[in-house]
């Protein structure tokens, strides 16, 4: 592989539970993942900043309080105009069963919901990422 | 992978549990006797006050009934709380939306997106009156869930609200969380320090116990949130060693201002998680009484013993509750609640199952306070006071556990006490260790949770209702408040604004709540009130 694929993990908006978000970086970071951790408190702005200076391959982002559509929307829009639409686009967190189908509409790449496996978690995005799956596993 | 889980299922050797160790990692004996503990237990209300701080407990009173609510604008949670009140809550518990929590205005760019969604969106005087319409103030008692600087400006709001509609100070009855440390997702750093200098918050959280405890002698003054804590994943032991090295933080400053602890103590509560582990859980809970009441009386010197209750009102954990068939939350909840009232808590709000999606719906609400309501009047455990005191088990796991917190607070109050490990990092590094192991043991299903990690039926997704906003809310708060801020009387305000940030700038170590009170009377919004006090410390926030 010629460069660790880099990821940005981020919550966005005023929502700060980040249990969820420490987790998945490490467990991504373990995975073999370049994370940066973006933290809490971003703006769409400043996470499109990041993904631009920092050439990120895939954005991580999290929420819990019912934020998720009116971020998400505004993300893939701004990405879309300023071309990143490589930047694959992975969401977690509290999100309702319709508003998964919306977010998978509009161009997320996966959604992972409360509950959801360490190992289906860096399957689907290794996969998302075209990093062939691991052949030798116990 | 690594991820099978160990439990094994074969009929010839029957179903096992994977081990017997506690949450918190004390391994649980097969069996307890007289060997285990022979002691004697002082009654409830009795020094240290293991079997409760109240001599006939809920035979006496029932716990209060006070579930959290707030949503949208402050009319819709005016409705959601006569809609409570009329089912039979008992007290109020009124939470903010976030923006509101860190001084911030639903106009703010980086607010817009969260709007009404966890609580009230809540910013000027007139917002405080619309909620509370209608609601005695001096007869049911309301707990604000705000931190400071927050905390001061909209108790600030609810005082002038109780002095025009003529209620004395004295006659309220409620509390202000008040705790710059806990009340955003627990102590973790940058949530808490982001949007205000943290020494500043902390200084006007006991500007405003100073303000109060003359002026409104009912009213509690601090309440220092240990759920949150223990909801960023850390063990009971953990929990109990934070909070109430926190607690001990806040009477050692106020003491240092001059305060008398007799004068505060009575009027600081803590507000607790419950957690599945029933047992541990009660033992938990009887622990921290004792601690609290040796700290007051010992190291305080407390006198009343009203000063050394340790008052807990407690929320059932939401880490527990899974979106995995979501009714499996109500069963668990309710066992919550009944190790809350089995643990002599105060009050209770019990977790509405559909939390893994959503706030709660109205019928979810109203479930986990039936819920409540059945614990009270049929099952009988209210009957007597510490049903499970002098049981082998509980009364050795509470020493245990004793111990345990002891050596973590002394662990804590080496290194300068808790709030010098907040600023230091410690504690969040300790939260992070406890995540990672927490999110370890449910991949391994060494945490056994039923439908997640256990019998996990990979079926068709759940059936439920979703809480659902008005789709305008959030425009019109942010409409609101800019017609606001451009229709009232501009120089009260200026004037007002002026001798605040004076006052932070020029005269730091002066009384700041006095000075805030003048800017809400002069109808200054929440943001405006914190802003100044920001540029008058150099302080930026997130754009």
């Amino acid at each position: 592989m010629s460069r660790k694929r880099r990821i940005i993990m981020a919550k966005m908006g005023l929502d700060s539970h980040d249990n969820a978000l420490r987790i998945v970086s490490k467990w991504l970071a373990d995975g073999g993942y370049e994370v940066i951790y973006a933290g809490v408190y971003n703006s769409v702005e400043r996470v499109l900043r990041m993904t631009i200076e920092e050439s990120a391959d895939a954005l991580g982002l999290s929420f819990l309080g019912g934020e998720h559509l009116h971020y998400v929307q505004k993300l893939m829009r701004l990405l879309r105009e300023e071309g990143l639409e490589k930047v694959k686009v992975f969401v977690g967190g509290i999100i309702p069963p319709n508003d998964v189908v919306t977010m998978k509409e509009i161009g997320v790449d996966a959604v992972f919901t409360p509950g959801t496996k360490r190992a289906e978690i860096l399957s689907t995005i290794d996969k998302s990422m075209g990093i062939p799956e691991e052949t030798n596993e116990s | 992978m690594a991820d099978k889980p160990k439990i094994e299922f074969n009929h010839l050797i029957g179903e096992k549990l994977p081990h017997f160790r506690s949450l918190s990692g004390i391994e649980y004996q097969r069996i307890y006797g007289r060997k285990d503990w022979d002691k004697v237990l002082p009654d409830a209300a009795e020094y240290p006050f293991t079997r409760g701080i109240h001599r006939d407990m809920y035979r006496g009173r029932l716990w209060t009934r006070r579930q959290q609510s707030g949503f949208g604008s402050p009319e819709e949670s005016n409705e959601l709380l006569k809609y409570l009140l009329k089912i039979g809550q008992t007290g109020i518990n009124i939470d903010s939306d976030i923006g509101t929590k860190l001084g911030l205005d639903p106009d703010y760019p980086l607010a817009q997106g969260d709007v009404g969604l966890q609580g009230t969106s809540m910013c000027t005087y007139e917002d405080m009156v619309t909620l509370f319409s209608d609601i005695p103030l001096d007869r049911i008692s309301s707990t604000l869930i705000f931190p400071p600087p927050s905390s001061s400006v909209l108790m600030g709001q609810y005082l002038l609200m109780a002095k025009e509609r003529g209620i004395p100070w004295e006659n309220l009855i409620g509390t202000i969380m008040n705790c710059p440390f806990t009340q955003l997702v627990g102590p973790t750093f940058q949530a808490n320090t982001a949007f205000f200098p943290i020494d500043l918050a902390l200084k006007i959280g006991l500007d405003l116990i100073e303000f109060l405890i003359p002026r409104a002698p009912k009213w509690n003054i601090l309440n220092v949130n240990s759920r949150n804590i223990r909801e960023s994943g850390v063990d009971a032991v953990q929990e109990a060693a934070f909070v109430l090295a926190l607690g001990t933080d806040y009477i050692d400053r106020l003491c240092k201002r001059g305060v008398n602890v007799d004068s505060i103590a009575r009027r600081i509560g803590f507000f607790s998680a419950v957690h599945l582990d029933l047992f541990e859980e009660v033992a938990k809970f009887r622990a921290m009484r004792r601690i609290w009441a040796r700290t007051l009386k010992e190291r305080f010197g407390a006198k009343d013993e009203k000063s050394m209750w340790f008052r807990v009102a407690v929320q059932t954990s939401s880490l527990t509750l899974t979106a995995q068939e979501p009714m499996n939350n109500i069963v668990r909840a309710a066992i919550q609640t009944l190790a809350a009232i089995l643990g002599g808590v105060q009050s209770v709000h019990t977790t509405s199952y559909d939390e893994a999606y959503c706030l709660p719906t109205e019928a979810t609400q109203k479930l986990a306070i039936r819920t409540q309501q059945i614990i009270a009047y049929e099952t009988g455990v209210t009957k007597s006071v510490d049903p499970l005191g002098g049981s082998y088990l509980v009364e050795k796991l509470t020493d245990e556990l004793e111990d345990r917190i002891w050596e973590l607070i002394k662990v804590i109050e080496q290194q300068g006490g808790f709030i010098e490990c907040f600023k230091e990092g410690w504690v969040e590094k300790e939260l992070n260790q406890a995540r990672y192991k927490l999110a370890e043991q449910i991949e391994t299903a060494e945490l056994p949770v039923v439908g997640l990690n256990l019998f996990r039926d990979e079926g068709g997704a759940a059936e439920i209702d979703i809480f659902k906003q008005a789709p305008d809310m959030q425009a019109k708060r942010i409409e609101y408040v800019k017609n606001y801020r451009k229709n009232r009387n501009q120089e009260p305000v200026r004037q007002a604004l002026k001798n605040l940030y004076n006052r932070v700038r020029k005269e730091p170590h002066k009384d700041l709540v006095i000075p805030i009170l003048e800017a809400v009377e002069a109808r200054a919004t929440l943001q405006e009130i914190c802003d100044v006090m920001r540029e008058a410390s150099d302080f930026s926030i997130p754009q």
